[in-house]
């Protein structure tokens, strides 16, 4: 199982990767994955590899991820050609007009790719104060709710309880829940 | 405690091992992609109550001289740093390999191929080769761990500091490792006195060069001996059309693709010691295939030791491309080539269309919103628009966004630079305000004997330190100006930057608040005029603490308001906030709230007054 994690730096996707590393190993499987740090991080592109089995490189190839998880809708489309033909797509939308763009549909359609696109700034201003630093665990709820590679909710959820902070543990809490309601409003 | 298996980043399995190994003296200074390796080693020193001393240097130079000396007294020591710290440690790094050393000494280098988050891609195995010192290159974090051990064991064995050279890829990796015991060494420090050992005096080094000339040979001997673990050969099951010779994280790639494309026709061997080379293993596996591809980061340092090179392709006849990473896509497509196929490998014409339809671009790293520098900046511009703009290494090189670094070299040159410039314009009778900027971990690191030098030789610049208060394009740590340390209940003195400016000689010191513009542009002017007058640098000290350290600080919402923008894009240009964003088809700014973190400092920016606070009656 492959999983592409992008967004901007500072976006919090470093802990969801920690978070996938948490179940697997809790699984008793092997994990390998990449992640970026130093001044790439600040604002701009990020993307984290990370990869279920018994691979030697942290790398995943071009057309090889079953699943991608995008903090942000611009660098979800720059980074869709990871995923595999029947792939699927979580991915955190601020501009739902964009994926009606015919090309993009074409390509979606032809791949079998399958996407929730999920409004998170709208859910965290509504329920969290316009919080955004929940962005992340508001991914992961929406993730193990729709029992993406075979990770199930209460997965997710023992997980990011293990690695929260204690003082943003009921928030990340509820915020694992919205995404999880996300999920089944749509 | 029986064995246990976590998750961890390469960086941090890189630092369990070496607290496991038994190191007592821990030194580094920080910078990508070896920051991690040093705050771990405290941690896992805390949890497994080490008596290991965790520190970092000022420098990297510092920090080596530190731990070696500690392995003189028969301690096991580390230093950890990025490749172009190796540059900054290079003079100790040079002579003390020609030491008999009495501890084991890892030097742990992490190299940067692509380069990531570095101003240069060079491989510190060729340092390795320069040094004579022999060269450990992982290709996972597991077998990271394992050379940690090996290369103290080694490290004693010779009597020679062993470099693990860790890449990006290794450092950055987040792996399954095991953890085991730490080793418990009871070594107290003894050191004994001998000249000809301790004391490079040229007639001592008839000596020790060719012994150690004597070590490289043994080392190698061990390497293509004992070594079979980190340097084997994975057979072609069928008669094999090529032969792939990969070093370092290049394996793990290579190997992930042989099992993807499900090839049996070809061979691979591995080198985890590429210097110096077991050079039979080599020749032997170029001699058995016809065509061989030889994949390593970042530099031709296995190539080049080579004798016979005519069957190889790499990245010395550049075959491989001569700069670079070598990414999993673009060893595909050199397995494809050297094997004379085609690569199926298709860029998807509808995925492109939809990208340049959407005018999606990958987004550059800028400054946090809310960053203090990005103040500092604009003030600096806004004080003197036709300055010249010297900058230095860190967060602080992202104020090329706002046009105010012109140039950058490497640590400290900001401050050299300005007396340089002041130089080439001083010849010509010239003088233009020069104003260089540094952060404080960088002031302490190489900013100080810039600063002396121009005290003494009289050069006219301000230098402005943008004190954020920590090392902060890093992640964040602690520096002299902070006075923190990593080790549980430890603690530094804190050495304040307005008094080690003053002790350089430096008369004009003023700190100002940097979110405020204003005070900051009249500080500038002031220092200027008395750098002028005086003919000697003036400093500012631009003080705010980092976005990172999260500290609570005033929220100043605001808002741009529509019918006062006239779409100039001045504050995009100038400011360069991520919260403050450019609408192309209003053709105004506007206030992006996924980013803003509402600092204020925007309201100050505008030349029309359209970035407006919004009052508490007005919500």
């Amino acid at each position: 199982m492959q999983y592409i994690i992008v967004g901007l730096g500072g976006q919090g996707i470093l802990f969801a990767s920690r978070v996938l590393g948490e179940i697997a190993i809790k699984r008793g499987e092997n994990v390998i994955g990449s992640e970026v740090h130093g001044m790439a991080q600040r604002g701009g592109s990020v993307i984290s590899h990370f990869k279920v089995g018994s691979y030697k490189s942290p790398l995943i190839s071009a057309g090889d991820a079953n699943v991608l998880l995008a903090f942000d809708q611009n660098e979800a489309i720059r980074n869709l050609h990871f995923l595999k033909n029947g792939g699927y797509g979580i991915i955190n939308v601020h501009k739902m007009e964009v994926f009606q763009n015919e090309s993009l549909k074409k390509y979606l359609t032809k791949r079998n790719i399958s996407t929730f696109l999920l409004k998170g700034y709208e859910i965290l201003n509504e329920h969290m104060k316009g919080n955004y630093l929940f962005l992340n665990v508001l991914i992961l709820g929406a993730m193990g709710a729709l029992n993406l590679g075979g990770i199930s909710f209460d997965e997710v959820k023992d997980a990011v309880s293990k690695l929260s902070p204690a003082k943003f543990l009921d928030d990340n809490m509820k915020a694992l829940d919205l995404g999880k309601m996300a999920t089944h409003e749509s | 405690m029986a064995t246990e298996r976590a998750v961890l980043l390469g960086n941090e399995a890189i630092a369990r091992a070496v607290v496991e190994a038994g190191c007592e003296v821990a030194c580094a200074y920080p910078g990508t992609p070896s920051s991690e390796i040093l705050p771990a080693i405290a941690k896992f020193a805390d949890l497994l109550d080490t008596k290991t001393v965790v520190e970092w240097g000022t420098n990297e130079k510092v920090a080596y001289e530190v731990a070696i000396s500690a392995s003189f007294t028969g301690k096991r020591s580390c230093v950890a740093m990025k490749h172009v710290g190796l540059n900054v440690a290079a003079d100790p790094f040079m002579s003390a390999a020609q030491f008999d050393i009495e501890g084991g000494m890892l030097l742990i280098v992490a190299d940067d191929p692509g380069p990531h988050s570095s101003q240069t891609e060079q491989d510190s195995r060729l340092f390795g080769l320069f040094a004579k010192v022999p060269v450990l290159d992982p290709s996972s974090a597991k077998e990271a761990m394992e050379m940690v051990k090996d290369g103290f064991e080694l490290s004693e064995r010779h009597k020679i500091p062993v470099m693990l050279r860790p890449t990006v890829r290794v450092d950055h990796c987040r792996q399954d490792v095991e953890l085991n015991d730490p080793l418990r060494l009871e070594r107290p420090a003894k050191f004994v006195k001998d000249v000809k050992r301790w004391v490079c005096l040229p007639a001592h080094v008839k000596t020790t060069h060719p012994k150690l000339n004597q070590k490289m040979d043994a080392v190698k001997e061990e390497f293509t001996k004992n070594f079979s673990k980190y340097n084997f050969e994975i057979a072609a099951q069928e008669k094999p059309k090529l032969g792939i010779i990969a070093g370092g994280i290049s394996f793990a790639v290579v190997m992930d693709l042989l099992e993807k494309l499900g090839r049996k026709d070809i061979s691979v061997l591995k080198i985890g010691t590429p210097h110096p080379l077991p050079l039979d293993l080599v020749n032997d596996f170029i001699a058995r295939h016809e065509n061989v591809l030889l994949l390593e980061e970042t530099y031709p340092v296995i190539e080049l030791q080579i004798t016979d090179r005519r069957n190889v392709k790499g990245r010395w006849n550049g075959y491989v491309p001569r700069a670079g990473e070598l990414t999993p896509e673009v060893v595909e497509e050199l397995v494809c080539k050297a094997l004379g196929e085609t690569c199926t490998r298709d860029a998807d014409e509808d995925l492109k269309k939809a990208i340049e339809e959407l005018k999606i671009t990958p987004k550059p790293p800028m400054l946090c919103p809310g960053c203090p520098h990005r103040a500092s900046f604009f003030a600096i511009r806004k004080a003197f628009p036709d300055g010249i703009y010297p900058s230095d290494i860190g967060c602080y090189t992202l104020g090329v966004n706002q046009k105010t670094v012109d140039t950058s070299i490497c640590m400290g040159a900001s401050v050299t630079q300005s007396s340089g410039f002041y130089l080439a314009h001083k010849v010509d009778g010239q003088l233009r305000p020069i104003v260089a900027t540094i952060g404080d971990s960088t002031f302490f690191h190489m900013g100080l004997p810039g600063l002396v030098n121009g005290v003494y030789n009289k050069h006219a610049f301000v230098l402005a330190i943008l004190d954020n208060q920590v090392t902060a394009m890093t992640g964040g740590q602690p520096h002299p100006g902070t006075g923190q340390k990593l080790r549980k209940g430890d603690s530094g003195r804190i050495v304040p930057i307005e008094r080690a400016v003053k002790g350089c000689g430096v008369e004009f010191v003023k700190r100002v608040e940097a979110y405020d513009i204003d005070e900051g542009v009249k500080a500038l002017k002031e220092a200027w005029e008395y750098a002028k007058d005086h003919k000697e640098p003036a400093v500012v000290i631009f003080g705010h603490p980092c976005m990172l350290l999260r500290q609570e600080q005033p929220k100043v919402p605001v808002r741009v308001e529509d019918e006062t923008c006239v779409g100039c894009k001045f504050c995009i240009n100038f400011f360069n906030c991520p919260g403050l964003v450019f609408d192309e088809s209003s053709k105004k700014a506007y206030i992006d709230e996924r980013f803003c973190v509402k600092c204020g400092v925007c309201v100050n920016v505008c030349p029309h007054g359209a970035i407006q606070v919004i009052s508490e009656e007005g919500k």
